[in-house]
């Protein structure tokens, strides 16, 4: 199965689950939980299910593309299903027959593996499931994000796209992987990869990196004093200020002592965010529902 | 009756499940205990998602007993007629006895009334629901979640409950689910549905539908199928039990396969190999005879069979992918020498306050060049400068930004390979060695130095930024990093005084962290002292008081302190030291406040104090020849040879004569023998009989 099967595949079968399936988000980051889709929609009480591909850029990671197992840029597919269902594993297992992954010739197994983002305020406790002994979903129960305690709960699926396709086409390089329509992954994100490992880590201009990280720090602070506060703008510049700190942790240009405190200038906006988000449903009366309020009533 | 309670779940940590099944067993017992109910066996069991009481052997009810009831005093509960009042009514009522049916009982204090009641036993079942209902929700897991709305907390979601008193369902209500009789098999084995008739049938009911629910069960079954593949292909398995039982906690079905790894692979340095296949995939590691690695691994999988090979060929290529990843890595590695690195430490923060790793080092090393030039060592201070950060350099290499756990190891192989002398490259690989007290110390003076110094500066400094661990807190391991400090020091035989090591790591950290150097200099000197006890008496073998009698005398120097604690362990239960630790305490009460003076042999009278002067001479003598040159056993044995005297002086003798001439004289003598018993122990931290 080439790699866009195997994203049109798990698309349509967690469509059929009642996901909304969502586009990447077009800011940079690290990972699927980090699109608001994600880091907002699993606050407060309103049930969501939903669905989407993101690329996720961790320019630490990269390899100039010499590297045949590590990616500056890798794709997830990322499915929030809350609240949790009770079913949650089984409709997991089924969506790996969707992949042409029938479980009962297979090993798999669900080992704890708890998730944590300092930069998000949040964690959860789940697994990694393995496959046949390669890790090919990561699977959480968020508990808490943006600093707040979550209820309901959240069940959050992250398949590592490159991963399975290596796994299930047996190829030795991600580079090799089939992509579709005839096209290796190398031929499309290969030269990428190599350009980005030179910007991040030869190239990348420190000084003005560091300009647009205070910049959009204070803008976030802008869209979160503005009334109403604006929330995903607000999440937009912190997401950039998130980014441009990778960057600059690539490029070796944040020193030991600086780190920490820059994290936690992050985190304190990650944390405005989430609130003015909750105050912001909360005040439209939970557009899409509030189970907790339907349990009290009954 | 039988008794069986399974919690299906979803999986639950490896690592919690033990403990769990402890809380189980101690719940359960507790409970029927509380309720008078002795059942043969209970036991609780588990696998990756269940969670299972079973109770053997409990009678079906409570036996009905019979109790007597006292009420109030029979002159109270009768008129003087013999009629009942209110309050013999009253009490009745309360026992659910017709008011005739009361007694008249005589006691201690009185004649009472008395009502005898007959309580009937309650079933089993329903004791055992009152237990399950209150032992399962509340035990603990290391870390606890919750789901779905997040009404309940507990170590994974809950999906099923079986409650059975024998064939019987027991109406127990866990996380909002009733219990019933139905449960589900394993997940590929044999998913579906499942029916429980009767609660001893379960084991054999679940071994049918996959599931081995005796942990000791699996255990067996990967101790034997593992031996039984390694067997196949000529090797042994590594001996692993904790891999093991961390294994018979991820499954319900016990099974392993072997599969094999590309020879090019062994060529890596072996502790690459093995914490690709151990730590990362978690496969047991197949050796030859001579306990080289073999090309072949052993890959646990939670179900009986491998039934088309692809579990085997996932594994193999997982392992191959991991290995050529490693490969990739030491290739990289190897393209710059080390020492290329070194530079690069300055980004490695070692602590935000005390600064980066390239600082560390250079602090380390410093501290170890002085360590060398008090012990005496053959080490040049320029090598031992270079070498301190050399040993670092791995950090920021390929294979340990990937593997962390193989610090040391690496810079141990890649500075082998670049022709370092052996002294340096084996420096690399055990400097961070011996974990505590675990462990050999580092096999060259250039390692133990190093080590030690490292140690040093890392205490130091985050005693200097105010990380000092405080009861079960201890998250930088300095208990361990202070343990291995005095492990080195004491196994390579260095005089050196570590008090005043202590002072010139504190000074180097200073600078970074602020603050005075006495406060954190005397903090860590009394931190280190209490390691140094616990050496003594974990590793020495010493008893406590021996330590502390010793650790009185100085605990800074410590192949001395070593040496006299042996020393005084191997005397103290002669009967002349029993009488000396008594006697000494004497010394020590009497002596306590009284001013310094000068001995004037001439003032002395009674024989038993010119005695106790002349044997204090010749101690005071001896111990001026045996105590530099360590030989503390026969210095012990001198003092031995005080005991008698000194008995009989304080029984012949009245220090506090009247005259203050002769009772200062006295205590003058007394003094100067207490001092010199105090350079090799304190005696009266000994706890002897009548002392």
């Amino acid at each position: 199965m080439d790699l866009q099967t195997l994203i049109l595949s798990l698309e349509r079968y967690w469509a059929e689950q009642g996901c909304v399936l969502q586009q990447p988000f077009d800011v940079e980051v690290g990972a699927g939980t980090m699109h608001p889709e994600t880091f907002l929609r699993v606050l407060g009480p309103e049930p969501y299910r939903v669905a989407y591909v993101q690329p996720s850029r961790r320019p630490a990671d990269a390899r100039y593309g010499e590297n045949p197992f590590r990616l500056g840029k890798h794709l997830q597919l990322q499915v929030i299903l809350k609240p949790s269902p009770d079913d949650v594993q089984e409709l997991y297992l089924r969506s790996l027959h969707a992949i042409g992954i029938d479980p009962a010739v297979h090993d798999i197994r669900f080992e704890e593996d708890n998730w944590e983002s300092p930069t998000l305020g949040a964690w959860g406790v789940g697994w990694q499931v393995l496959l046949d002994g390669m890790e090919i979903t990561q699977f959480t129960y968020f508990q808490q994000a943006g600093g707040i305690d979550l209820a309901p709960i959240s069940a959050e699926l992250t398949y590592g796209l490159e991963r399975i396709a290596m796994f299930i086409q047996r190829k030795d390089s991600i580079y090799d992987i089939e992509w579709g329509g005839g096209v290796r992954y190398g031929e499309v994100r290969l030269k990428e990869e190599w350009e980005a490992s030179v910007y991040g880590f030869e190239v990348a201009d420190v000084a003005m990196l560091q300009r647009q990280l205070e910049d959009w720090e204070r803008e976030a602070v802008r869209c979160l004093e503005h009334e109403p506060p604006l929330v995903l703008p607000a999440l937009e510049a912190t997401l950039k200020t998130s980014h441009l700190f990778n960057l600059l942790d690539a490029r070796g240009a944040i020193s030991v002592t600086e780190r920490v405190g820059m994290i936690g200038r992050i985190r304190r906006n990650a944390l405005r965010v989430a609130r003015a988000y909750v105050e912001q449903r909360e005040a439209e009366g939970y557009p899409l529902g509030n189970p907790l309020a339907d349990e009290g009533g009954a | 009756m039988e008794l069986l309670l399974e919690v299906l779940t979803e999986e639950i940590p490896a690592a919690a499940l033990p403990g769990v099944r402890r809380q189980l067993e101690e719940g359960f017992r507790k409970g029927f205990a509380a309720a008078a109910l002795e059942p043969e066996s209970v036991r609780a069991l588990s696998t990756a998602r269940r969670l299972v009481v079973r109770v053997a052997g409990v009678p079906a009810r409570q036996e009905d007993r019979t109790e007597v009831l006292t009420g109030p005093p029979a002159r109270v509960a009768f008129a003087p007629d013999g009629t009942p009042t209110k309050a013999a009514e009253g009490f009745a009522r309360k026992a659910g006895v017709p008011v005739e049916a009361l007694e008249r009982v005589a006691t201690e204090k009185g004649e009472y009334v008395a009502a005898t009641v007959h309580v009937a036993g309650r079933p089993t079942p329903e004791i055992f629901r009152g237990i399950v209902e209150s032992v399962v929700p509340s035990l603990r897991f290391p870390k606890m979640m919750r789901w779905g709305l997040g009404r309940y907390l507990f170590g994974r979601p809950v999906h099923g409950v079986v409650a059975l008193a024998d064939g019987d369902v027991v109406p127990v209500e866990l996380f909002g689910i009733a219990a019933g009789r139905s449960t589900v098999g394993h997940r590929v084995e044999s998913p579906g549905e499942v029916t429980i008739p009767h609660a001893s049938e379960y084991e054999v009911v679940m071994e049918a539908v996959g599931v081995e629910v005796d942990p000791a069960a699996r255990r067996t079954v990967f101790e034997e199928r593992a031996a039984e593949l390694a067997a196949q292909v000529g090797c042994r398995v590594h001996p692993d039990p904790a891999l093991i039982a961390e294994h018979v906690e991820l499954v319900e079905c016990p099974g392993i396969v072997l599969g094999a790894i590309e020879e090019r692979f062994l060529e890596l340095p072996p502790e690459v190999v093995v914490t690709t296949l151990r730590h990362h995939q978690k496969c047991l590691i197949l050796e030859h005879a001579d306990g080289s690695l073999a090309p072949h691994f052993l890959a646990v999988i939670d179900r009986r069979h491998d039934p088309e090979g692809l579990i085997r060929q996932g594994n193999e290529w997982v392992i191959r992918a991991r290995l050529a990843d490693a490969a990739f890595f030491f290739a990289e590695d190897r393209k710059r020498p080390l020492a290329d690195l070194v530079p690069e430490l300055e980004r490695v923060e070692f602590h935000r306050t005390l600064g980066s790793m390239a600082e560390k080092a250079a602090r380390g090393a410093e501290l170890a060049v002085a360590l060398a030039e008090a012990s005496g060592l053959d080490l040049d201070p320029a090598e031992l400068r270079r070498v301190a950060p050399l040993v670092k350099a791995d950090l920021v290499t390929n294979m340990v930004g990937e593997f962390p756990e193989l610090q040391g190891v690496m810079g141990g192989h890649y500075l082998r390979l670049e022709g370092e002398p052996e002294a340096v490259w084996t420096a690399a690989r055990d400097h961070y060695r011996p974990v505590g007290f675990e462990g050999p110390v580092p096999a060259s003076d250039l390692g133990r130095a190093l080590a030690a110094g490292d140690r040093l500066d890392t205490l130091a400094g985050l005693f200097a930024v105010g990380e000092i661990p405080t009861g079960s807190k201890d998250p930088f391991g300095l208990r361990r990093a202070a343990q291995a400090l005095v492990k080195i020091v004491v196994e390579s035989g260095w005089t050196v005084d570590l008090g005043t090591l202590v002072r010139r790591a504190v000074e180097g950290v200073v600078p970074k962290s602020g603050g005075e150097v006495e406060p954190t200099a005397g903090a860590l000197e009394s931190f280190l002292a209490d390691r140094v006890r616990r050496y003594l008496v974990d590793v020495t073998g010493v008893s406590g008081d021996t330590a502390d009698a010793v650790l009185a005398s100085g605990w800074t120097v410590l192949p001395l302190v070593v040496a006299r604690a042996e020393a005084l362990e191997a005397v103290r239960e002669r009967p002349e030291f029993r009488s000396l630790a008594l006697a000494f305490k004497r010394v020590r009460n009497i002596t306590a406040d009284q001013p310094d003076g000068a001995i004037d042999p001439g003032l002395f009278d009674d024989p038993a104090e010119r005695d106790l002067h002349a044997a204090w001479e010749a101690f005071h003598a001896r111990l001026a020849e045996l105590e530099p040159a360590g030989r503390y056993g026969e210095a012990f044995d001198a003092m031995g040879g005080i005991a008698q005297v000194l008995d009989r002086f304080f029984v012949e003798v009245l220090v506090m004569a009247d005259d203050p001439a002769v009772r200062a004289n006295r205590v003058a003598l007394l003094k100067a023998l207490g001092r010199d018993f105090l350079r090799l122990a304190d005696l009266s931290k000994l706890q002897v009989e009548g002392g």
